[in-house]
C-alpha cells in the first residue's frame, strides 16, 4: 500500500515525488493553472447540502486529532435564521510534534482557502476567522497574501462567486493568537477569538449551535479543510480509493480511516519532515521508506504516534499501522495529528516523559484545578524522579494522578489533562523497568493508605 | 504559565502625556480591524499585537486606553493580555530569543544549545542583558519539530542550529 500520487503536497515538492529545496510559494495563478478551485466551482453548481453530503460520503475525518467526521460536524448546524454564522480555522498548531499544517501555511495556503470556500457555500457560511499561532509570523503573512490574491479574484469579498450568504458578502480574515497552547482547543480557540482569554467552555452547547459570538460555527483544521477542495473535485469514492479503510471488527458506522494523511516526523531519523503518505501505513515503512531510516549507530525505541498527547508506542510496536484506530490496538490514545517524534536507543523514557509533563504544566490554562495542580505535580515528580530522588511510591502515585484529571475521567472541561495523562500512563507502562531502575526501592514509611487517603 | 496572576495591587502606573493609542492608530483600527468582528471586545488582540508591534511591549497605559477605546473595563484588557505569553507588559530586549525546548527540540540537543547562550549573554531565561539588547526566553514548540533544534529571533525563525551557526547570529545581532 502506497499512495499513487500526491494530494495534498501536490504542489509542494516532497519525497518521494520531488525535492523539498525546490519548494516555493504557490500563488493564485500557479495554483489555478494545476487544477486549483476546480473543487469548489464544481460545488457551486451544487446545492450547499449536496456538497454536505460529499464530504460526509467521504467519512473525512478531522485531521486536527481527535478525527472527528468533518460531514457529521457539518450537519449538526441548525437550520438557517438569517443571522450570521462563522467558520473558525484551527491553525493554532501548537503540540510538539505537529508542524504539517505549517507546510500548507507555507507553501499552498490556496488549498485552504479552497476548502474554506466550499466550507462557506456548504454550510452557508458568511465569515471565516483563521486562527494562526501568534509564533507563525512568516505564515500569517503568506496567508494574507493568499488572501489578498483570493479577494481579486473574488473568491471573497465583494461581488464574490460564493453570492450572498446570509446578506453578507464572504470574508475571510487572519486572526492570530498569542502564544498559548489551550487555543487549540476549538471552544479555547472562540472564547481567544472573542478578544477573551482562551478558556474552553463547558459543552454543551457545542459550537456548531453556539460558537464564535454565539452563533453558529464550525471549526475545523487547516489540513481537513484542505482536503475538502479535492474530494469535491474528484468525489467521495475516489477519497475512498485510499487509506486503511475500515478495520477489522469496527462496525461499519463507525467512522473509518479513509485518504491520505500528513505524516510529519521529527526525532532521531535521518530526514526528518513532512510526508504524504495513505493511512494506515506502517510507522517502519514511514521511517525507511521516506525518512531515511534511523540515524547511522540509532536502533528504534520509541515513537510518539501524534504529537505529544497520545502517548508513546514501544519498541515492539515499530511495525505498527498508523490509522485513526491504532488507540485501542497499540494502547495509546489515537493517532492525533499524525507529529511523529522518532526516539532511539539512547533516549531517557523518564526525561522524555519530563518533558512532556512540563509541556502541559505550562499550558494548562488554570481553569480547572484537577489540571492546573495536577499537571504541575506530574511535572514535580518526574523532576525528581530524573534527579534520583524518587521513590517506587511515586510510580504508583504518578499512575493515580493520571487516572484522576481530565475530561475522560470527567474532572475536567477539556482534554488538555488528559493528554498528559496519556503521555505518561503509557511510557510509565511500556517502560516500567526504566523508570523502578531509577527510582529507591524504598517505600516511604507512612502509606497513603495508613494516613487514610486511600 | 500563563494563569499565574500579574502584580495588580498598588501597581504605579507609568504614565506619559501622549498617548500609546494615537488618533492614528484608532483611525486605522476603525477602518481596517473592527469591521471585521461583531464585537468590538474581539478587536482586543489585533489592537494588543499593533500596540506591541510599535512600541515592544504594552505598557500599563496603553490597556487602559486600549480598553477606552474598546468600549470595556481595563481589567478586562489587562485579563486578556496577561494571559498570553507573547504580550510583554515590561520592556524586553530589542532582540527577543525564545529557544524551544520541547521534545523533539530536546533529543536533537536544544539543551547544548541553551548553555551555549546562557554562557555567552550571561543571562538566564527569563532574563534580560544589561544593555538591553538581549532577552532570553525558553519556549514551548515553535511548530518546527522537522527541523529541530529551533529557535525564534524576535520574527525570524533559525532552524537546525547547531551550537555554532547560532553563535554567529548571536553575533551579528546589533
Amino acid at each position: 500500500m502506497a499512495l499513487s500520487e500526491p494530494v495534498l503536497v501536490k504542489r509542494i515538492p516532497t519525497p518521494p515525488w520531488g525535492d523539498p529545496a525546490d519548494r516555493k510559494y504557490v500563488g493564485y495563478d500557479h495554483f489555478t493553472a494545476t487544477g486549483g478551485y476546480a473543487g469548489l466551482k464544481k460545488s457551486l453548481g451544487m446545492a450547499p447540502k449536496a456538497v454536505v453530503d460529499v464530504v460526509k460520503d467521504a467519512e473525512l475525518r478531522g485531521r486536527g486529532g481527535a478525527g472527528f467526521p468533518a460531514g457529521m460536524k457539518w450537519s449538526f448546524l441548525p437550520p438557517e435564521d438569517g443571522g450570521r454564522r462563522f467558520l473558525t480555522v484551527n491553525a493554532d498548531e501548537s503540540e510538539p510534534g505537529t508542524f504539517k499544517d505549517r507546510l500548507l501555511l507555507d507553501f499552498d495556503p490556496h488549498l485552504l482557502l479552497e476548502g474554506i470556500a466550499i466550507s462557506m457555500h456548504a454550510c452557508r457560511l458568511d465569515t471565516a476567522y483563521i486562527y494562526i499561532r501568534g509564533e507563525y509570523h512568516h505564515q500569517a503573512k503568506t496567508l494574507q497574501k493568499a488572501i489578498d490574491e483570493a479577494y481579486a479574484h473574488k473568491i471573497f469579498g465583494p461581488d464574490s462567486i460564493l453570492g450572498l450568504i446570509n446578506n453578507f458578502w464572504p470574508q475571510c480574515y487572519v486572526h492570530r493568537g498569542a502564544g498559548a497552547y489551550i487555543c487549540g482547543e476549538e471552544t479555547g480557540l472562540l472564547e481567544s477569538l472573542e478578544g477573551k482569554r482562551g478558556w474552553p467552555r463547558i459543552k454543551p452547547p457545542f459550537p456548531a449551535v453556539a460558537g464564535a459570538f454565539a452563533r453558529p460555527t464550525i471549526i475545523n483544521n487547516v489540513e481537513t479543510l484542505a482536503m475538502v477542495g479535492p474530494i469535491m473535485e474528484r468525489g467521495a469514492a475516489w477519497f475512498k480509493s485510499m487509506g486503511k479503510g475500515r478495520s477489522e471488527g469496527v462496525p461499519p458506522t463507525a467512522p473509518a480511516s479513509f485518504g491520505p494523511k500528513l505524516f510529519g516526523v521529527s526525532g532521531h531519523v535521518q530526514r526528518p519532515g513532512v510526508y504524504e503518505e495513505e493511512l494506515g501505513i506502517k510507522l517502519s515503512t514511514l521511517i525507511d521508506k521516506y525518512c531515511g531510516g534511523m540515524r547511522p549507530g540509532s536502533k528504534f525505541k520509541a515513537a510518539i504516534p501524534g504529537g505529544i498527547s497520545m502517548g508513546v508506542l514501544g519498541p515492539d510496536q515499530w511495525d505498527a499501522e498508523l490509522d485513526f484506530d491504532i488507540g485501542k490496538k497499540y494502547s495509546c490514545l489515537g493517532l492525533g495529528t499524525a507529529g511523529v517524534i522518532v526516539m532511539d536507543q539512547h533516549t531517557d523514557m523518564v526525561a522524555v516523559a519530563r518533558n512532556i509533563a512540563r509541556f502541559f504544566a505550562h499550558e494548562s490554562c488554570g481553569q480547572c484545578t484537577p489540571c492546573r495542580e495536577g499537571t504541575g505535580w506530574m511535572y514535580k515528580i518526574l523532576s525528581r524522579i530524573e534527579a534520583g530522588g524518587g521513590t517506587l511510591d511515586d510510580l504508583d502515585l504518578l499512575l493515580e494522578l493520571s487516572g484522576s484529571m481530565g475530561a475522560l475521567p470527567g474532572t475536567t472541561i477539556c482534554g488538555l489533562a488528559d493528554g498528559a495523562n496519556w503521555a505518561v500512563r503509557t511510557i510509565l507502562n511500556k517502560f516500567w523497568a526504566e523508570f523502578e531502575a531509577r527510582v529507591s526501592q524504598r517505600r516511604s514509611k507512612v502509606s497513603l493508605a495508613a494516613a487514610g487517603g486511600r | 504559565m500563563a494563569w499565574i496572576a500579574k502584580n495588580s495591587a498598588g501597581t504605579q502606573i507609568e504614565r506619559r502625556e501622549q498617548p500609546y493609542l494615537t488618533d492614528e492608530l484608532k483611525a486605522k483600527f476603525e477602518a481596517e480591524v473592527l469591521p471585521r468582528y461583531p464585537t468590538r471586545l474581539a478587536a482586543t488582540l489585533p489592537v494588543l499585537h499593533e500596540l506591541q508591534h510599535r512600541y515592544h511591549y504594552i505598557p500599563y497605559q496603553a490597556i487602559e486606553e486600549a480598553a477606552a477605546f474598546l468600549g470595556v473595563a481595563p481589567a478586562q484588557v489587562l485579563d486578556t493580555a496577561s494571559f498570553y505569553e507573547e504580550f510583554w507588559l515590561e520592556p524586553k530586549g530589542k532582540y527577543l530569543i525564545m529557544v524551544c525546548q520541547s521534545l523533539s527540540c530536546e533529543l536533537l540537543g536544544h539543551g547544548s544549545l541553551l548553555e551555549k547562550i546562557k554562557s555567552k549573554l550571561g543571562i538566564a531565561p527569563g532574563q534580560t542583558t544589561p544593555d538591553g539588547r538581549f532577552t532570553l526566553m525558553t519556549a514551548e514548540c515553535l511548530g518546527s519539530c522537522g527541523t529541530a533544534p529551533c529557535a525564534l529571533v524576535n520574527e525570524t525563525l533559525y532552524e537546525n542550529i547547531s551550537v555554532d551557526n547560532f553563535d554567529r547570529v548571536l553575533d551579528s545581532l546589533q
